[in-house]
C-alpha cells in the first residue's frame, strides 16, 4: 500500500499535466480554425476600402498582405477575401494569390491556394461545370467579375507536376493539400482544380511560366 | 499482447485500467498514423534525397494529363539517386587575361548505371577551348565538331555503353555538361579549361567566376513536344515556348532549399597582376591571400568548399602611379598576328566637367525573383540615384513584374516634391509575379514623337535598368534594344547573388551605355558612385582606330563603343602583319581627343588568337540580332569556333572513351542533375506553391489525447484507492 502511495503523487500531476497539456493542443489547433474565420470577417473592411480605390490595404498595421480579390461560389454559398501572396501567415487568414501567377483580369493563369481543411475545404465539393467568379477592384467603387467554370480535377504528386501558364486563355486553378482528411500536415499530394475563364477582357500582360506545386500540404 | 509504451504506467501495469489505457493510446496512435498514410510524417525532401521507393504507389495519382493546365516536369523522383557533384576550379591572372580550369567530380552513388546533366554557367567572355575526361589515371582529350555531330557522336557512345562528355553553350554564359555510363560507385571527372579577359574599369580590375543558373521566367506559349522544327529537348522545369525554344535546357531542376546546399566549389587563383596591389577583395566570399615571393599572389577561398549558389568575385587595384593608360601584346600564330590593345582615355578636363541636363528613366524589376535581398538592393541604388537628380533633370519611374506600372504618365522635373514622391513610391515597391520584361523596355525606350516645331530635348536621355537579368529571351531583349534605342543610353545593374551577366553586358552594349553589378547592399554606394560618374560626365564619342598599315586588318569590335569615364579602349586585332604604330581618335563633347601607340612596344603573350577568336564569335552572333542571314552567321561562327577550337553556340565538345563498360544486360539512368537556388532568392515567390494544411488538426488530436490520457489517470487514481 505504501508503494501505491508514493506512486499517487507523480500520477496526479502527470494527469494534471496531461489535461492542461490536452486543453492547450486543444485551444491551439481550435485557434487556427477560429482565426480562418474570423479573418475574413476582418478583412471585409480592407476589401471594401480597396474596391474604393485604395492599393494594398492591410487589414491590421502589422499585416504584410492585402486584399486583391473576392471569390465566391454560389453553388456552395462560398465567399472569401483573396489575399496577396501566398506564405504561411497569409493563408492563416485566407486563401492567397500566388505572386508568380497571372493577376486578376489579365490573361494568364491565376492561381490561389489555401489550406485543405478551412477555407478550401469546399473544394472536395466542387464538379466540373460548377460556377466561381472572381470580383476585383475596377473603376471605384465599382467592381468587375470574371467568371470561371470549373473543367478538371486532379490529384497530383506535387513534386513531379507543375502548373503551366498560358497567356491565349485566361484560367484560375485553386491547389489545396490532398487528402482532406489526413491530420499530419505535409505530404506530396495535391488537389487542383482547374478552370476556365469565358467572360474575362483581355487586358495585356500575361505569363509563360511553369509553376512548381513544391510546398508542404 | 499489448506491452505497455508509456514507462511512467509500468509501476501500475499489473492492473486492469493500466492495460486499457495503454491499449486505447496505442489504437489512437495508430489511428492518427493510418489517417495520415497518404500525407506521413517523415520529410517529404528526406525521402527523396535518400531515393526511397515510393511506399504511395497504391494510391493511384493522377498522371496529370486531362487537366491541360498540369504537365509532369522533368525532375527525378524515380529511386535512383542522381550522380553526386564537387567542382574544383584553378585560375591563374596574368595581367588582363584569366585562364581558368574547371573540373567537374561525378560520382554515382547508385546501383545503376548513371547519365549525369548538368546545367552551368561560366563568366560571358569565357572562350572555352578544352574537354578532357578524367576516369581515374587515364585522360582522353575532348574534340571540337559542330554541335549536330558531337551530339550525335556522344549518343552512340552512350547507346553503346562507352563512357562519353559531352560540353554544349546554350548562351555565351550558360553550358551543359553531359557524361554518360557512369558505373555504380564510379566516378568520372569532366575537365574544362576557359579563357577570358578581365574587366577593367575604374582603375579595377574584376575577375567573376558565376556559381549557379538562376531559375529563369520564359514567357511565351508553350510548344507541344516533338514539333520538328523544336531543337532537342532539355530536362529542365520550363516547357519550351515560341519565345524560348530552348526553355527546357536552360532551366535546370532546383533543389529544394530545406534539403540543404548541394555542389561544393573549391576555388584557387593564381594571380599575376603585373603591377604592385593597393587593394585586393572578395566581394561576396572570404578569401585567403598569400603572397609569392615572385611577385605573384595566391587566393584561395576561407572555406574548402562553398555551395554553389552565387557568383564569386575578385577586385584587385594598382598601387597609386601604377595604374596602366596603355598596353599592346601580340602573339603570332599559324603565320597570322593577333594582338591586344588597351588604352586608358584620360579622364574628361575640368573645363568638360559641366553638367549637361538630363532626363533619367529608372527601370526597377520587382519580379518574384527579386523578392529578398535583390529588391532590397535594387530600392537601396534607386534611392541614391534619386537623390542625385537636380530640378534641371527630368526623371520617371518603371516597375514591371508580370505587368509594367509607371510613377508619371511622362517624365517630370525632379524637384525637392516629386523626388520625395518617389522615394516614397520606391520604398513601397515588393517585389512578385512574372518577369515580362519586354513591355517595360519598350516603354523606356518609346519617347512620345515630338510635336511639330518643337525643338528637340537638349537632356541627354539615360534609361538605368535595375534587374537580376533571370529571363530566358534574351534575344527578343536585344533586338529591341538595337531598334528602339534612338538617342537614349541604357545602363544596366545587375542585382542580386547570381545575376545574368550575358543579358546585363549585352544589353548595356546595344544600349550604348554601361553596366555594373550589386551583390550586397554593402557595396551599393560604392558601385552607384561609380555609375554615377559614368552618366553625370561627358563620355568619349565618335572613336575611331587607324592602324597606319596597308595590310588587311580585322579589327574588333567593329564599331568601337562610347567610352565612359574610367573605361578603356579594348580592342583586338588579326592581321597578316602588325605595322608600327595606330592612331586612336575621339572626342568629349566638343572636344578632339587622340593618343598613339606605336607596336615597338609591343610584348608576346600567348592566348590572344583565342581571345580575338572569341569576340568574333559574339561579333558575328550579334550580327545575328542585327538580323543578318542566320545560316551565313552560323557558318562564319563554326568556321572560326573550329579553327580556334572554341565551344560557341553551334560547336561543341566531345569526349568518348572508345572501350564500352556497360554490360549489354543493364540499363542507363539519366539524372538532370538539380542545383541550388540563388543566395537571397525566395523559393515559393519563383516557384511555389505554400503550405495549404495547418496542423490544426493534428493539435487538435494530439490535445484529446493528452485529455483522455490524464482523465484515464485521474480516473485510475480514484478506482485503486477504492481497491
Amino acid at each position: 500500500m505504501r508503494r501505491q502511495g508514493l506512486m499517487a503523487i507523480p500520477a496526479l500531476l502527470l494527469s494534471a499535466g496531461l489535461v492542461l497539456l490536452g486543453l492547450w493542443l486543444g485551444a491551439q489547433g481550435a485557434w487556427i480554425y477560429v482565426k480562418a474565420r474570423l479573418a475574413q470577417y476582418l478583412l471585409q473592411h480592407a476589401w471594401s476600402r480597396t474596391i474604393h480605390g485604395e492599393a494594398h490595404v492591410t487589414p491590421w498595421p502589422w499585416s504584410d498582405t492585402w486584399p486583391v480579390a473576392r471569390m465566391s461560389v454560389p453553388n456552395y454559398g462560398v465567399n472569401l477575401i483573396i489575399l496577396a501572396g501566398a506564405s504561411g501567415r497569409t493563408l492563416a487568414f485566407g486563401p492567397g494569390l500566388v505572386s508568380t501567377s497571372a493577376l486578376p483580369g489579365q490573361m494568364g493563369t491565376m492561381i490561389m491556394s489555401a489550406h485543405r481543411d478551412t477555407h478550401f475545404r469546399f473544394l472536395e465539393q466542387l464538379k466540373p461545370g460548377d460556377e466561381i467568379l472572381v470580383e476585383v477592384p475596377w473603376q471605384p467603387p465599382r467592381t468587375k467579375f470574371y467568371r470561371y467554370h470549373v473543367t478538371g480535377i486532379d490529384v497530383v504528386d506535387a513534386r513531379r507536376t507543375r502548373i503551366l501558364s498560358q497567356r491565349a486563355r485566361s484560367s484560375l486553378v485553386l491547389v489545396t493539400c490532398y487528402p482532406f482528411d489526413a491530420i499530419v500536415p505535409g505530404g506530396p499530394l495535391r488537389y487542383v482544380v482547374s478552370a476556365e475563364g469565358k467572360d474575362a477582357e483581355e487586358l495585356g500582360g500575361h505569363s509563360g511560366k511553369a509553376f512548381s506545386l513544391v510546398g508542404e500540404p | 499482447m499489448w506491452r505497455p509504451v508509456v514507462p511512467s504506467l509500468r509501476a501500475v501495469s499489473s492492473f486492469q485500467p493500466g492495460r486499457t489505457i495503454a491499449l486505447c493510446l496505442k489504437t489512437l496512435l495508430c489511428l492518427a498514423a493510418f489517417s495520415a498514410w497518404p500525407c506521413p510524417t517523415t520529410s517529404v525532401s528526406a525521402q527523396e534525397q535518400a531515393g526511397a521507393p515510393e511506399s504511395r504507389e497504391a494510391f493511384r495519382i493522377g498522371e496529370a494529363t486531362h487537366g491541360t493546365l498540369l504537365f509532369r516536369t522533368g525532375q527525378q523522383t524515380s529511386m535512383i539517386p542522381a550522380p553526386l557533384l564537387k567542382t574544383d576550379v584553378q585560375i591563374t591572372v596574368t595581367g588582363l587575361v584569366a585562364r581558368a580550369t574547371v573540373q567537374q567530380h561525378f560520382t554515382n552513388p547508385g546501383n545503376e548505371w548513371a547519365e549525369g546533366i548538368y546545367v552551368f554557367p561560366l563568366p560571358t567572355h569565357a572562350a572555352v577551348d578544352h574537354l578532357r575526361m578524367r576516369i581515374g589515371p587515364r585522360t582522353i582529350e575532348g574534340v571540337i565538331k559542330e554541335r549536330a555531330e558531337a551530339k550525335q557522336a556522344y549518343e552512340k557512345a552512350k547507346q553503346r555503353g562507352q563512357r562519353a562528355s559531352l560540353l554544349e553553350q546554350e548562351r555565351p554564359n550558360i553550358f551543359t555538361a553531359s557524361v554518360s555510363n557512369v558505373g555504380p560507385g564510379e566516378a568520372i571527372t569532366v575537365e574544362l579549361e576557359y579563357q577570358e579577359t578581365l574587366h577593367y574599369d575604374q582603375g579595377q580590375l574584376r575577375l567573376r567566376f558565376p556559381m549557379v543558373v538562376g531559375p529563369r521566367y520564359i514567357p511565351g506559349e508553350p510548344q507541344a513536344h516533338g514539333e520538328p522544327e523544336k531543337p532537342v529537348d532539355g530536362h529542365g522545369w520550363a516547357h519550351d515556348t515560341d519565345r524560348v525554344p530552348d526553355a527546357s535546357r536552360i532551366t535546370p531542376p532546383v533543389s529544394l532549399p530545406r534539403n540543404g546546399p548541394i555542389n561544393p566549389v573549391s576555388l584557387t587563383i593564381d594571380l599575376a597582376p603585373g603591377f604592385p596591389l593597393a587593394r585586393l577583395e572578395s566581394a561576396y566570399h572570404p578569401i585567403r591571400i598569400a603572397a609569392e615571393p615572385d611577385g605573384r599572389t595566391r587566393i584561395a577561398l576561407e572555406e574548402a568548399s562553398v555551395p554553389a549558389d552565387r557568383d564569386f568575385e575578385l577586385m584587385w587595384q594598382p598601387a597609386a602611379g601604377h595604374t596602366p593608360t596603355a598596353a599592346l601584346f601580340t602573339e603570332q600564330k599559324d603565320g597570322e598576328s593577333f594582338a591586344m590593345i588597351i588604352v586608358m582615355p584620360p579622364e574628361p578636363s575640368a573645363l568638360h566637367r559641366h553638367r549637361v541636363p538630363r532626363e533619367a528613366i529608372f527601370v526597377i524589376d520587382t519580379s518574384g525573383s527579386m523578392h529578398g535581398a535583390s529588391i532590397e538592393q535594387a530600392k537601396a541604388a534607386l534611392g541614391l540615384a534619386l537623390a542625385r537628380l537636380t530640378p534641371e533633370d527630368t526623371f520617371n519611374i518603371i516597375q514591371f513584374n508580370s505587368v509594367t506600372k509607371v510613377l508619371y504618365p511622362d517624365p517630370k522635373p525632379a524637384t525637392p516634391a516629386t523626388v520625395q514622391q518617389a522615394l516614397r513610391y520606391v520604398s513601397n515597391l515588393t517585389a512578385q509575379g512574372g518577369t515580362e520584361m519586354l513591355p517595360a523596355l519598350t516603354r523606356a525606350l518609346d519617347r512620345p514623337d515630338p510635336v511639330d516645331g518643337t525643338e528637340k530635348s537638349p537632356r541627354l536621355r539615360q534609361v538605368i535598368f535595375l534587374t537580376d537579368g533571370a529571363v530566358g529571351n534574351e534575344e527578343e531583349l536585344f533586338s529591341t534594344i538595337r531598334r528602339r534605342l534612338g538617342d537614349s543610353r541604357l545602363f544596366t545593374i545587375g542585382i542580386g547573388s547570381a545575376p545574368n551577366s550575358h543579358f546585363m553586358q549585352k544589353a548595356a552594349e546595344f544600349g550604348r551605355g554601361s553596366f555594373t553589378y550589386i551583390g550586397s547592399t554593402t557595396e551599393v554606394q560604392e558601385k552607384m558612385d561609380a555609375l554615377f560618374r559614368k552618366v553625370e560626365h561627358p563620355a568619349l564619342t565618335e572613336i575611331r582606330v587607324e592602324l597606319t598599315s596597308q595590310t588587311q586588318a580585322d579589327m574588333l569590335p567593329e564599331r568601337v563603343p562610347d567610352l565612359y569615364v574610367g573605361e578603356p579602349l579594348v580592342l583586338a586585332v588579326k592581321a597578316d602583319k602588325l605595322q608600327e604604330t595606330i592612331l586612336v581618335t575621339g572626342r568629349f563633347g566638343t572636344m578632339p581627343w587622340s593618343s598613339e601607340l606605336s607596336f615597338g612596344q609591343a610584348k608576346p603573350r600567348d592566348g590572344l588568337s583565342v581571345f580575338w577568336a572569341r569576340r568574333k564569335i559574339a561579333s558575328l552572333i550579334d550580327q545575328h540580332v542585327n538580323g543578318a542571314e542566320p545560316d551565313l552567321v552560323r557558318q562564319a561562327v563554326i568556321d572560326v569556333a573550329l579553327k580556334h577550337h572554341l565551344v560557341s553556340r553551334y560547336t561543341s565538345l566531345v569526349a568518348v572513351d572508345v572501350t564500352p563498360v556497360r554490360p549489354e544486360d543493364r540499363t542507363l539512368q539519366s539524372h538532370a542533375l538539380p542545383t541550388n537556388l540563388p543566395q537571397g532568392w525566395d523559393y515559393t515567390s519563383v516557384f511555389g506553391l505554400p503550405q495549404t494544411a495547418t496542423s490544426g488538426r493534428l493539435q487538435m488530436l494530439l490535445g484529446l489525447i493528452a485529455l483522455l490520457v490524464g482523465a484515464g489517470l485521474a480516473w485510475m487514481r480514484a478506482w485503486v484507492r477504492m481497491v
